[in-house]
């Protein structure tokens, strides 16, 4: 029976966002919503559960509000959950997210079969959690994968590369970071929400990660940059690229 | 007080919205357009339990609340105003009645195909001469053995030429006053039943209504719904929930009329500078802001007391009227903040406005609300 793990971030949903005054950025209401690619991330999981039989679990690590975000997770069609939650997990860098959730496969979730990710989070998109976890554990990561089939004892997997697609296998346990493009993720109905909350969920906090690593990134500040255009216009010939040029001299965008 | 809805319901909220951008946005100004109902929306929303969410599961229902159902209306809405009346019709007034006063035979028969969204219910009240007098009624209804025999002229049906399954009302004895009508539940295929006139409509147009005819339409007594001379308190209590219904649909084109009002004003540029900047338009935008607060709260308010089982008639139809004037007023204003292009098709405004004025009219026009709520205050 496969044990499927399926990791998603609960992120501030971009939308939301505005531009305070200056360079502030008003976060006052914000809803918050499953990281794009984890959503396919956790959709292939429960299909792969589907097809070949077996338990999907979810995990999530995060602050007080992800108790929300597991139950959207648990909503799409996940078995059990796994609530890593503490005040101090709002805002962690990937490299220590990625401590967590393999410190947390080690010692709960194991034995395991395959680990799904998005390829990147939606608010920070640094694309490292998933490879990090691979490498803490000791196992295989295929990245950037749009397509998975089950062979004996292996998957093997489409990877688009920047101008080819790769294709690869991997022995299990192995991890998987996904791209949009490897399914199209349900929308709960009434009744997947409703039960939610009955599935089992196993919740730990940052008394059980003793020495995870101190971050190596601190954020500072987030600000708001805007994009102003200049909306100049050139002619379409030798003196207006001349010009072009000049301009974007001026700019110091050309030396 | 806590104005918080659950964690569920906001994610249900969050469902159902994706689910209309995905299935309903896309085509809700061509399915108006032509007038068709979206089947294919209906299957879908059958299949993921919204045809029925305060249904029991027992009765293949979500088992969720009546403030549930509320949401994923007014969210529906927000897309499309003909189908948030249908899911509102639907559940808030034939599967409520169903549950409210149907014998286990009825609920376990009639239940489940329509929670499922497999058949759709119609609510068969209104006559030609009977519509804010619902007691001018002309149908007849007679006791022939183990049947009943049903005739007369009903119309407005809503869901009248695609339900699968119909409430419909009538005399059972004239003479008996409030206490002479009666309520039976009318499949659909029945000999005797059929489907009038269409009508062409303004608004809502992606809602089928029809008249429907009655002549020697013959039932088993099975099929009475409540008891002989309890009619006209089920038609009541039916009401009392489709109001709510029909509020929450307000508040969803309501909320439509203010996104696209802030959307467009802060693009149009007049003058050198989006015409957000005048104030004229800009208190446009607060005052339907905050109709629409007032108006939300007051029909989740209503589906509240309905939850908790304490009386709501009057805060329904409070819902109902103060939602539906809010609606119809603002919607005006946000055709005229978008001008001619307000004015002409493929502008959503100008679908949100003919929507927004039957919200006034149907479950009681807003004259007969006011008579319910002056009614309970001065009696
Ligand atoms: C699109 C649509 C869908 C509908 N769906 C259904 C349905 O599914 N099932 C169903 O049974 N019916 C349905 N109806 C009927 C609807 O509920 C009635 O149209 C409504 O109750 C008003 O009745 P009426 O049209 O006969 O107007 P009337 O009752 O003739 O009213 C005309 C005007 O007079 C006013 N008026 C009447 N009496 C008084 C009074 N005593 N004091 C002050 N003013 C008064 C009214 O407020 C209104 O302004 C639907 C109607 C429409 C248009």
């Amino acid at each position: 029976m496969l044990h499927i793990i399926a990791c998603c971030k609960w992120v501030i949903d971009e939308v939301y966002i505005k531009r305070g005054r200056g360079e502030e950025i008003d976060f006052s209401s914000v809803d918050w919503k499953i990281s794009d690619y984890d959503r396919h991330a956790l959709e292939e999981a429960v299909r792969i559960k589907d097809s070949l039989g077996g338990k999907v679990t979810v995990l999530t690590v995060g602050a007080e509000n992800a108790v929300k975000g597991m139950k959207d997770m648990l909503s799409r069609g996940a078995d059990e959950g796994c609530l890593i939650k503490d005040e101090s997990f709002a805002r962690l860098d990937p490299a220590v997210t990625a401590d967590i959730i393999a410190h947390a496969v080690k010692s709960r979730l194991s034995p395991y079969d395959l680990i799904f990710f998005g390829d990147g989070s939606s608010d920070l998109y640094a694309r490292q959690v998933g490879p990090r976890v691979a490498a803490k554990l000791g196992i295989s990561c295929l990245t950037g994968v749009r397509k998975i089939a089950f062979k004996d004892g292996y998957v093997e997997a489409e990877r688009s590369l920047e101008r080819e697609i790769e294709i690869v296998q991997a022995p299990l346990p192995v991890a998987i970071t996904v791209l949009p493009e490897i399914n199209t993720p349900r929308i709960p109905g009434v009744k997947d929400t409703l039960l939610a909350s009955r599935k089992p969920v196993l919740n730990l906090s940052s008394c059980d990660f003793p020495d995870y690593t101190v971050p190596a990134v601190r954020t500072v500040a987030i600000k708001a940059v805007r994009l102003d255009r200049g909306c100049v216009f050139f002619e379409n010939n030798a003196g207006g690229i001349s010009s072009l040029v000049e301009e974007l001299k001026k700019k110091g965008i050309l030396s | 007080m806590d104005f918080k809805l659950t964690e569920e319901q906001e994610l249900i909220r969050k469902n159902m919205r994706e689910f209309c951008e995905k299935y309903v946005d896309p085509i809700a100004a061509e399915i108006d357009e032509q007038a068709r109902f979206p089947k294919e929306v209906f299957e879908k929303l059958g299949a993921g339990d919204w045809m029925g969410i305060p249904v029991p599961t027992k009765y293949g229902g979500a088992g969720s609340s009546y403030l549930t159902h509320i949401v994923a209306v007014e969210e529906l809405s927000r897309s499309c105003a003909a189908s948030g009346f249908t899911l509102s019709i639907h559940v808030g007034i034939v599967e409520m009645l169903l549950l409210l006063y149907g014998t286990e035979d009825q609920k376990q028969k009639y239940l489940p195909p329509l929670a499922r969204g497999e058949e759709l219910g119609a609510f068969v009240l209104t006559e030609p001469g009977a519509g804010t007098d619902v007691m001018a009624a002309q149908t007849e209804i007679t006791r022939d053995g183990d049947d009943y025999v049903i005739n007369g002229t009903k119309t407005f049906t809503s869901n009248g030429p695609n339900a699968g399954v119909y409430i419909v009302f009538g005399w059972t004895d004239k003479s008996a006053g409030r206490k002479g009508m009666s309520a039976f539940i009318v499949p659909k295929g029945t000999p005797g039943m059929r489907v009038g006139e269409h009508f062409q409509k303004m608004g809502i147009r992606a809602s089928q209504t029809s008249e429907m005819i009655f002549e020697n339409c013959r039932i088993p007594k099975d099929n009475l719904l409540g008891k002989e001379g309890d009619g006209l308190a089920i038609a009541m209590t039916g009401l009392d929930h489709g109001r709510i219904g029909i509020a929450a649909q307000s508040v969803g084109i309501l909320q439509a009329a203010l996104d696209e009002s802030i959307k467009y004003s802060k693009q149009r540029i007049q003058f050198g500078a989006p015409i957000s900047r005048n104030q004229a338009i800009a208190w446009m935008i607060a005052d339907m802001a905050t109709d629409l607060a007032a108006a939300r709260f007051l029909t989740y308010h209503a589906a509240w007391l309905k939850d908790e089982g304490k009386p709501f008639s009057r805060e329904a139809s409070m819902a109902k009227l103060f939602a539906a004037e809010a609606a119809m007023k603002h919607t005006i204003k946000a055709v005229q903040i978008q001008g001619g292009y307000g004015y002409c098709k493929g502008a959503k405004v100008e679908r949100l406005m003919r929507d927004a004025k039957i919200t006034e009219i149907y479950e009681g026009t807003s004259e007969a609300q006011r008579m319910v709520i002056s009614g309970s205050l001065l009696r």
